[in-house]
This record gives C-alpha cells, structure tokens and sequence, in this order.
C-alpha cells in the first residue's frame, strides 16, 4: 500500500469523522438553534416521505399534511387525558404510520385514476377536508382549541422531553429513513416507480398494475407522514388544527422542487435552506415573505431542476467514496 | 398457442377504423399487417395488447377473452409490444428499462412470494438480452442518450426480454436508414421461434417481403387478402390499393399537369409531387 493510498484514507476518515463531529455538537448550541436542527430534520422527514410519491412515482400529491395531522392527533388522542388513553411513545409511533398507511390507501383507491392536474387538486381538497373535519369535530378534537397537555413521551426509558432529546430520535430516524429509501430506490420497485413518472401507459403494457404502484407510494409516503405527526405531537405537546394548513403541504412540495425531485440530497438540501431561510430573515421583519418569494423564485429560474443536480445523489457519493477508498493508485 | 381476433370492429366516433375483421396467428411464424395509410394496422395492434377497446367481436388468446380484460394482464398472459415512436424509459439505464420487466405481479411475490426473480437471475437475463441485440456495451447509458437506431433496438429487446409468445412490433424499422433496416429484419427473423408469434405492422416492404411467413393486407378496416408474400405481391387488388387503378392514376396525372399549367410556382415548392 502507497503512501498516496494512506493519505487519501486518512483523509476521507477526516471528513467523515468532522460530520460526525458537527451533528454531535448541535445538541451543545442555543436550544434556538437546536429547535431549527429540529425543526430542519422533521422536514426532512416529511419531505423524504412525501418525495417518494412526488418525485418518485410523479404524482404530485399537495394534501400531504393532512397525514401528518392524522399522525400528531392520534398521539394526541392516545397519550393525553383527551380520552384518558396513556399508550407508550413507541407503539403510537407505529400506530401512527398505520393509521397514516390506511389513510393514505383510503385517498389513493378513489383518485389514483387521475392524472396530473386533477391528482394535485383532489390531493389539495383532502387536505382540506381533514383539516376542516378537525376543527369541526369538537367532541374528538376540541375544535380549533385543539388538545394540550400531551404525555410526554420516553423511548425504552429514556425521557423525550428536551429539543436535544428530539435531536437525537429525528437523526436517528431520518438517517434510517434516507437509508432505506435509498435501498427502495434502487429496488425493482424504485425503478418501476421512476418508469411510472416517464410512461404510465408503456409501464401497464409491460404487464404492471399501475394502480398497485401507486397505491403502494401513497402508502408508504402516508406512513412516513403519519410517524412525522406522532414526533411533532409530542414534540409540541399541543396539537391544533391550524399546525396543518395548506401551506404546509406547500412547503414539503417546495422543499422537494427546490432541493431536486426525486434526490435525497436534494431534499436534505432543500428543507435546510427552507427552514432556515425564514429564521435569518428574522432580521427584516415586514419584508420577510417577499425576500423569501423572491429568493424562491431565483433558484427556480436559475436552477429550474432544483438546487441539487440529479446526478449528484446519494448513489453517486457512495460510490465516490468506495472508489476513492479502494482505488490502489490515482489515475 | 393462438391469438384469435373474432368478427372485430373498432369504430372512432363516427369514423369506422375496423370492420368485421377476422385474423389468426399461431406460434412458430412472423406476421405482417400491412396497408395504406389509415387502413386500422395500427388499430389492430392497439386493440391486441389492450390499448384500445373493441367496439364489437372478440379477441382470444388460447381460450381467454383478451379484449374483456385491462392492459396489464393481457401483457402478464405474455403479450408484448413496441410502439410506433419511440416509448423508452429515457431517464433510465438500457438495462433498467429491461429491469422493470420483471416487476413482481402480485403483492405476494411483491413482499417475496416463492416466484419472485432474484436480483442475480433478472439481472443475468437481461444482460443475456442485451447481449442478443447488440447492446451489451450501453448497459448503463440513459437510453435517451443513445443514437436512435439504438434505440429502436432497445424497444425490441424490451419486447422480446420476457419470452412472451405474441410479439407485436409497431413499424419496427420507421425512421431507421437502409442499412439499419437490413439489421432490423435479420435480428427480427433471427427471433423467430417455434413458440413465438411476432406480429408486424410496418411500411417498408422489402422488411415484410423478407421476414414474414404471412401478410395480411388491410384497406379501410377490411382484410384485402392474406397469403405469403408472393401471393400478395402479384395480387392485384393489392396493387390497386396502394397504387390505385390505371384510370385513377391518368386522372391524378391530368390534375397534376392542369395544376402546373396554373402556376410554375407552387410545383417548385413540390405540392404537385405528392
């Protein structure tokens, strides 16, 4: 082994050593910045989940919130004096993604035969619907009050209670997320689903049940969300109607187009600058929302496929990686 | 096995594209569907893999009734096709676009059921098909990237990577130049199986006059005739079809010399020619 070989190890250890080291030091910053590593990763979640739908299968879904609502209110409904139902966090966490995978079976069966426009708008109306029922299902929800005073929440005994504790379980849980969508992408199902986006109709003629692969993103994209509600409920604590607007089905959409569709990078990159760009506008006050329309409007007519290039996703760095560890000798 | 099409008609509207037709294909042979332009090939082919409906007859595939069923499954009961422009997965590699021919058909093989492929066992079919046409060297080029005459290739490796019995090729060689074509038909005949029927519908005829065991000629949706290619090339109902009668081509000659005599100009910009 050369020299060179060393050195070019010994650098890639430093590199991933010094990620490893910033993601460590987060939780020692302000619990400000700490909320908005939190806030960047629930995001991340969210738009991780929703990118298998939008930017795998193509099918632009802009109700995604509403299961992510379903999520943080069956936490709510479930580990509060709401209905005296103290279960534990985990089992919510996996009741919740069920809930959200039904939810999102229940929407998919109905509209899964529109296309395009009339998808995205349907979609949009079933956000709505269920953020409406919400409001106006008080005996459940207590309407637009909402629902306070949530359990809080502990995993195998150790309490969730701080930002820095909800630090830890949203990286652990988005770097698993990435992980096996990653895994999923490069599945028969990953292609199939990105063939779907080119030619619905040549991918029926190859004998594939396009209902099915559909169904089968809604679901798992609904079963992401709904997880993503149970951690902000307890998160937050409080759940209320108005956490679940159509802007925020907007901005998961946004954070996808502006990261890059259908990229995991891209995404990552996508909810940071998104939710961080709000925070450092704090400075301007009143012109906040214009600086950021106008900020969002540049990327788009600068870089119309998003911040990110498709090309460089998460399979082109592990493969950088692998080359640059087990090549003998640069060429 | 064969593919039965039963007193079929198809009708767009008011426009009639098939009437009444009746046509058999059995494994082992290359067919061809040919015709002037709007005579229903086409159509045919479509209503075959279940793009389009039958406005009234039957479709069977041994004794299943393909045109009661969607899309998928008669592509599942081994109907397989290419289009008449292209439709690849240009966003993917040339051996992805074999890959999603192996997509699970059930949720049961989905969530791994005792049928599913393994990666290993897809992935060595495809490079076998791959290596059949001539392509094993862009396995991991996007297909959009490749040159056309490529691409074409690609359509047809897709067609032809599940072993489905009925082949239908949609103008195989449209768009490709004189010696492409050549390729086109010793790959197609080259493809011929006893188990296997590949159905043509294509222009070029000296492609159908080579390859095919049998040509079926349509006009305005109806069978002309239906014999080999010697049968059909000396037919001369055929011949009026395509080329029209001796007295229709004086008339069209009359027209086109009135039409010249009227203005110099307009047979320059070569309106006449046609």
């Amino acid at each position: 082994m050369g020299n060179a070989v060393i050195t070019r190890r010994l650098g890639l250890l430093v590199v991933l050593a010094l990620c490893v080291v910033l993601l460590a030091l987060v939780p020692k910053f302000p619990p400000y910045y700490v909320r908005v590593a939190d806030s960047i990763l629930i995001y991340i979640i969210l738009a991780v989940g929703l990118n298998l739908v939008v930017g795998y299968a193509g099918l632009l879904d802009l109700g995604f919130i509403a299961f992510y609502a379903v999520g943080a209110y069956a936490y709510a409904f479930l580990a509060s004096g709401q209905f005296d139902i103290h279960l534990p966090f985990i089992v919510i966490l996996f009741i919740g993604a069920a809930v959200g995978a039904l939810a999102g079976v229940l929407l998919g069966f109905p509209v899964l035969k529109l296309r395009g426009d009339y998808l995205a708008i349907v979609t949009l109306s079933f956000g709505e619907i269920i953020r409406i029922a919400i409001n106006n299902a008080d005996d459940l929800t207590n309407g637009p009050q909402g629902i306070a005073g949530l359990d809080r929440a502990s995993l195998f005994g150790l309490p969730l209670t701080s930002p820095v504790h909800f630090y830890w379980l949203l990286l652990a849980l988005a770097i698993m997320l990435c992980a096996g969508v990653y895994y999923m992408e490069r599945s028969i199902v990953g292609k199939a689903w990105r063939a779907l986006r080119e030619d619905q109709d040549v991918v029926r003629g190859l004998g594939i049940n396009t209902t099915t692969l559909k169904l089968l993103a809604f679901a798992l994209s609904a079963a992401i969300g709904g997880a993503g509600g149970v951690i902000f409920g307890s998160f937050q604590r409080f759940v209320s109607p108005e956490s679940f607007t159509f802007q925020e089905s907007l901005l998961v959409v946004l954070i996808i187009i502006i990261g890059g569709v259908g990229n995991i990078v891209g995404v990552i990159a996508g909810a940071i600058v998104l939710v961080v760009l709000p925070e450092v506008l704090h400075f301007a006050a009143q012109y906040r929302l214009l600086i950021y329309g106008v900020v969002l409007v540049t990327v788009i007519v600068l870089r119309p496929g998003g911040l990110v290039s498709p090309r460089f996703n998460l399979g082109f760095i592990i493969r950088k990686v692998r080359t640059l560890w087990l090549s003998p000798s640069k060429t | 096995m064969a593919l039965a099409v039963e007193n079929v008609s198809k009708q767009f509207g008011s426009l009639v594209a098939i009437k009444n037709l009746s046509l058999s294909f059995d494994v082992g042979s290359i067919y061809s569907i040919i015709g002037p332009n709007g005579a229903g090939k086409s159509t045919i082919v479509n209503m075959i893999a279940g793009s389009y409906t039958v406005t009234s007859g039957t479709i069977r595939l041994g004794s299943t009734e393909l045109s009661k069923l969607p899309k998928h499954r008669i592509a599942r009961l081994g109907v397989a096709r290419t289009y008449q422009n292209l439709r690849l997965f240009d966003g993917m590699t040339v051996l992805e676009n074999l890959e999603v021919c192996f997509f699970p058909q059930s949720w049961v093989t989905l969530l791994g059921g005792a049928k599913r492929l393994r990666k290993a066992e897809r992935l060595d079919i495809c490079h076998a098909c791959l290596a059949r046409f001539h392509l094993s060297d862009v396995a991991d080029v996007l297909a959009g990237d490749l040159p056309y005459g490529r691409q074409k290739m690609l359509e047809l490796a897709r067609a032809f990577v599940t072993e489905a019995p009925i082949v239908l090729l949609d103008e195989p060689a449209a768009g490709l130049n004189h010696t492409e074509t050549k390729d086109m038909a010793a790959m197609i005949a080259g493809l011929k199986r006893q188990d296997r029927a590949i159905i043509l519908v294509e222009h070029d005829m000296d492609l159908v006059m080579s390859i095919s065991d049998r040509i079926d000629v349509l006009n305005y949706g109806e069978l002309l005739c239906s014999g080999t290619p010697d049968m059909v090339r000396t037919n001369e109902r055929v011949l009026e079809a395509y080329l029209g009668t001796t007295e229709e081509l004086d008339d069209i000659r009359k027209l086109a010399q009135s039409r010249r005599a009227q203005g110099g100009l307009r047979s320059h910009a070569g309106i006449v020619r046609h």
